[in-house]
């Protein structure tokens, strides 16, 4: 056999690993992945992850919808003009994280604060509506505890609301690491990761305001 | 202030679980002194505990898994010896501690013991079959074992303080609910089982992307090891399975925390909607644990029958279809809750077809045998007890398919003795076999053979005489977890099972002793060349125990034994293939205290939820928060290993296998 | 030449270009790929809110009609925010993705179908409560 099964390079040009760069990228057999293909690709698989779980809440959710043990129900509850400020509020956040991210790709410190600052007022803005409309369902007897329904919908919108939470707890880090650090390669990576999450967040909205408000809103003659 | 805690938590009139505290408790604080007289408490946090390398994590991931083994074994040894004893009489352990006892030897024996072994060796031998120096996300690799630790932890704190549940190893309401489990046992189940699954999550996601995205040059998927594919199914699975577990014990957790009305009688919650969710996440889970034994087996067989892998193509092609087929056949757990013969004959239909790609794999086991002339190490005695033993579970697992029969078996011994014959014969086996396969690798010097076999033959003898009786009395009418009895055709039956029991028992103590004696003997049992078993992956290119970087230049990879085609390549020439490559210096990352720090907090936080210390709950969580900020805000994420030394540790590597090759020998 | 600082398993010591990448795009044509996907999303929002109020959908396919609006909504996002393409280092991501949905759709539609079943076989919880009295 003429070459052998083991070969090891040893061009200088080809890099400290001492291995060619990727020539035949994507199926991985040029050799590890660069990192940030790496860093994204294990942050898309952690997003998968989490919207497996948001899909058992919702399951949850589809299956108890009718459980309302003689209490308030979707159609009676859900103010649609709150849900629509929400989702413009949302909607809005994500364009703005998007410009941060051309931001930070550009290196600019002021935009990326202002367009992070921006993304943060909007999404707390969200939090606040939401947090608005669940204690007025305290306020009103339909809290979680009062029916199977309203502990899976408090359930599946408050894991959303959480992770909101967290997220803008993620931002305010990442606008303080820009600042004190600067444009360094890791924390460009995690503000990657960052921006995933935050769009990944509307995308589970999206099937919230579609399948838990509108559906929910409808007369319940309409609904299978 | 202490939430719901106060000196009544501790058993102090029950002396069953007062004396096995005790005698824990005291035991650790004893190994702990040792520990710190001898000195060796800097070097245990520098390389093992702070460590992010995975061979390190892998091993502390199997040392868990041993230690956690000997406490479900004693709680199996007692449920035996309560069952041969209460026959017309009361036993010796009350049911309110009898239904702790089976609890918790489920929960253990899934949560600690069978995944953080398989996790151990997946951890251990994939980046090095791979090719490569360590997993995608090192220090999230640690956090994951530590966290798995913390669970493991507060499952055994409860034996002291508190109690466990009571419900079974999967908390099925409305039992688990508060109204008819006022205490904190569920609770205890509740935060471990989370806090572990979180790091298995991590672990699932850090090896679905290494093994995707970082594989040596050359390696393409086909020419991965079939342990590399079982491991990325098995990852899979992890990703698309645990996200429902946490979804569905936060559901119960909300239930009883917050008066919520997921699976409660009242407000219109819905039991068997848990018995859905948790199974949809059950099922898959036993295949998480198969699948790395079933890849195991591939690479022992393999290297044992001094043969490739008959049928590589359709190994991998049956091990992704397991892995999808895994998640379509969950309601096979509650035919007998009352879908309708409609729903259970698809999920019955798609569980016999499960038991296809199953079956072309051990015909590729068998076929891969035939003809080669077998080594009848230790590690191939427990690959061929696997075959004998898994094929038996495997078919009453297609008889249990069948909803007609099923109706009758259902929650029988019979369907007890069908999951202990596939879990002990498919993972405890396997990971056995891996154990013993990749000891030398991970510690530089072989395990002590004889003693090794004779365990094997403890555990399959005990094995059988264990679990067969149980079938016999699953089939006469006996339910799972009883306490005691009165039919006097089943006494007989479950005094053989509780032999059985002790001659498992003899299994262990010889395991335990190979141990010992090969540690203390190590001197003379050193593996010089890295490749005492004549391998035939690539692990078997580096030494024993590898060096921190695995290897000095990534290999280039141009067939699917890739250290085989080379070594024979060698051997004709009784001279090593490769010239020496030019070294250059190699960035490694450094160690961090990540992922202990975040498994400390882990158990303050869950042992104050479960004790109601909402103040420390708080606590914890701003805790958890600041050290990922620590961690975010490093400088300084890697160290650098100096050309010399990466060559210093190189050259003595190639010489030892040259004068290998020189003297002829046949290694 | 910069510091090589990539670790993390032996990858490849590059920067963020990665090989086979189609080739850096103007800030103005990401800023516009960026508002052409705000503006379909606001379409579509829009859609879904007039659904849910219109005699103009025949009445019992609302729900349908809202679920496809949604998977189209997704799709938007998916592609101009979350940048999935079809080169070649975007194809694991795709497959995943299709991994994901596959799940999804089993549990919620696999759940769905059991626990319909189930509840029309047995009888309802509060019934059998009563019964205990």
């Amino acid at each position: 056999m003429s070459t052998p099964a083991l070969r090891l390079a040893h061009d200088p040009a080809l890099g400290p690993a001492g291995i060619a760069p990727p020539q035949v990228t994507g199926r991985g057999a040029g050799g590890p992945a660069p990192k940030r293909i790496i860093v994204g690709y294990g942050f898309w698989i952690f997003l998968l992850s989490d919207v497996i779980m948001f899909s058992a809440f919702f399951a949850a959710y589809a299956v108890l919808f009718k459980s309302t043990d003689g209490g308030p129900s979707a159609h009676e509850l859900f103010d649609l003009r709150n849900t629509a400020a929400q989702t413009a509020v949302l909607l809005a956040s994500t364009f703005t994280c998007g410009m941060a991210s051309l931001a930070v790709g550009h290196r600019s410190q002021k935009w990326t604060q202002i367009a992070l600052l921006v993304t943060g007022l909007l999404g707390l803005t969200f939090i606040l509506l939401e947090v608005r409309e669940f204690t007025g369902f305290v306020a009103r007897g339909a809290g979680p505890s009062r029916s199977a329904f309203l502990s899976s919908f408090f359930t599946l919108v408050g894991c959303h609301g959480i992770h909101v939470s967290v997220a803008l707890l993620w931002l305010g880090t990442m606008m303080a690491q820009f600042y004190a650090k600067g444009f360094r390669q890791d924390i460009r990576y995690r503000f990657l990761c960052f921006s995933l999450f935050w769009h990944a967040l509307d995308i589970v909205w999206v099937a919230i305001f579609n399948l838990v408000y509108l559906v929910g809103s409808l007369p319940p003659e309409l609904l299978p | 202030m202490l939430g719901k805690l106060n000196w009544q938590a501790i058993p102090f009139d029950q002396p069953i679980p007062l004396a096995a505290g005790a005698v824990v408790v005291l035991a650790l604080a004893a190994l702990l002194v040792w520990l710190a007289a001898k000195g060796y408490m800097p070097y245990l946090w520098r390389e093992w505990i702070t460590s992010v390398d995975h061979k390190r994590i892998g091993i502390m991931y199997c040392l868990l898994a041993g230690v956690m083994l000997l406490r479900g074994f004693i709680d199996a040894l007692m449920m035996r010896s309560q069952q041969a004893l209460a026959f017309h009489a009361a036993g010796y352990l009350p049911p309110e501690h009898y239904n702790q006892i089976f609890s918790a030897h489920g929960t253990i024996m899934i949560f600690f013991m069978a995944m953080p072994f398989v996790i151990g060796l997946m951890n251990f031998a994939m980046p090095l079959q791979l090719g490569v120096r360590d997993v995608a996300f090192p220090t999230l690799n640690s956090v994951s074992f530590w966290l798995t630790a913390a669970g493991a932890l507060l499952v055994n704190i409860s034996l002291v303080v508190g109690e466990f549940a009571r419900t079974g190893w999967l908390p099925f309401p409305p039992l688990s609910e508060l109204t008819y489990s006022p205490g904190v046992g569920v609770d205890y189940y509740l935060w471990a089982i989370q806090i572990s699954g979180i790091g298995t999550l991590m672990t699932g996601i850090n090896f679905v992307t290494t093994i995707l995205k970082i594989r040596a040059p050359g390696m393409t998927y086909r020419r991965m090891s079939i342990f590399c594919w079982t491991t990325l199914a098995a990852s899979l699975v992890i990703v698309a399975a645990f996200p429902i577990l946490t979804a569905t014990l936060a559901m119960l957790t909300l239930d009883r925390y917050s008066g919520f009305h997921f699976f409660t009688n009242e407000g219109g919650g819905n039991a068997m909607m848990f018995m859905n969710l948790i199974w949809a996440w059950g099922h898959p889970e036993v295949y998480i644990l198969v699948l790395p034994a079933f890849g195991v087996f591939s690479e022992v067989v393999s290297t044992f029958c001094g043969k490739p892998l008959f049928g590589r193509r359709s190994m991998i092609v049956a091990t992704m279809g397991i892995c999808i087929l895994s998640l379509c056949v969950w309601l096979h757990h509650f035919f007998t809750m009352g879908a309708g013969a409609d729903v259970n004959a698809v999920f019955g239909i798609a569980s016999m077809i499960i038991a296809v790609p199953t079956g072309v794999k051990i015909y590729n086991w068998l076929f891969t045998m035939y003809g080669a002339r077998v080594r009848f190490s230790a590690a191939m005695l427990w690959s061929i007890g696997f075959m004998v033993t898994f094929i038996l579970g495997g078919v009453t697992g297609v008889l249990l398919a069948s909803p007609a029969a099923d109706f009758v078996l259902h929650e029988s011994l019979f369907q007890v003795a069908h999951f202990h014959n596939v879990i002990i014969g498919g993972v405890v086996f396997g990971v056995f076999a891996g154990y013993t396969y990749w000891f030398p690798k991970a510690f530089g010097f072989v395990l002590d053979e004889r003693l090794g076999k004779a365990a094997f033959w403890c555990w399959l003898i005990g094995f059988y005489l264990a679990f067969m009786p149980l079938y016999v009395v699953g089939l006469e009418g006996m339910t799972r977890r009883m306490q005691h009895y009165d039919r006097p055709e089943w006494y007989p039956w479950l005094l053989v099972a509780a032999v059985g029991a002790f001659v498992i028992l003899c299994g262990i103590a010889l395991q335990i002793a190979q141990l010992w004696v090969s540690i203390r003997g190590r001197a003379q049992r050193r593996d010089l060349t890295g490749d005492p078993w004549d391998g035939r992956s690539l692990e078997w290119a580096t030494t024993s125990p590898p060096p921190m970087f695995n290897f000095a230049v990534l290999p280039d990879v141009v067939s699917d034994e890739p250290y085989w085609s080379i070594k024979q390549q060698a051997r004709a020439q009784a001279q090593l293939v490769t010239p020496e490559p030019e070294y250059t210096s190699i960035e490694v990352p450094r160690n961090s205290a990540t992922g202990f720090v975040t498994a400390f907090l882990a158990v303050v936080t869950g042992f104050s939820l479960i004790w109601h210390i909402w103040w420390l709950v708080i606590l914890g969580l701003v805790g958890a928060y600041a050290t990922f900020v620590a961690f975010a805000w490093r400088d300084h994420t890697e160290i650098e290993i100096p050309a010399e030394e990466v060559a210093r540790i190189d050259r003595a590597n190639r010489a030892a296998r040259a004068a290998a090759l020189r003297e002829g020998a046949t290694r | 030449m910069s510091k090589p600082s990539d670790f993390e398993a032996g990858s490849y010591v590059g920067g963020d270009r990665v090989p086979g990448a189609p080739e850096e795009r103007t800030l103005a044509q990401e800023v516009r790929g960026y508002l052409i996907g705000l503006g379909l999303a606001i379409l579509l929002t829009i859609a879904s809110f007039w659904a849910d109020h219109t005699r103009e959908i025949y009445a019992a396919g609302i729900a349908m009609a809202l679920l496809v609006l949604t998977v189209a909504q997704i799709g938007i996002h998916l592609i101009f925010f979350l940048h999935i393409t079809t080169d070649p280092d975007n194809e694991n991501n795709i497959l995943a993705l299709a991994f994901g949905v596959l799940i999804v759709c089993l549990i919620v539609f696999g759940s769905l179908w059991v626990m319909i079943h189930l509840n029309n076989n047995l009888m309802p919880m509060d019934k059998l409560m009563q019964m205990q009295r």
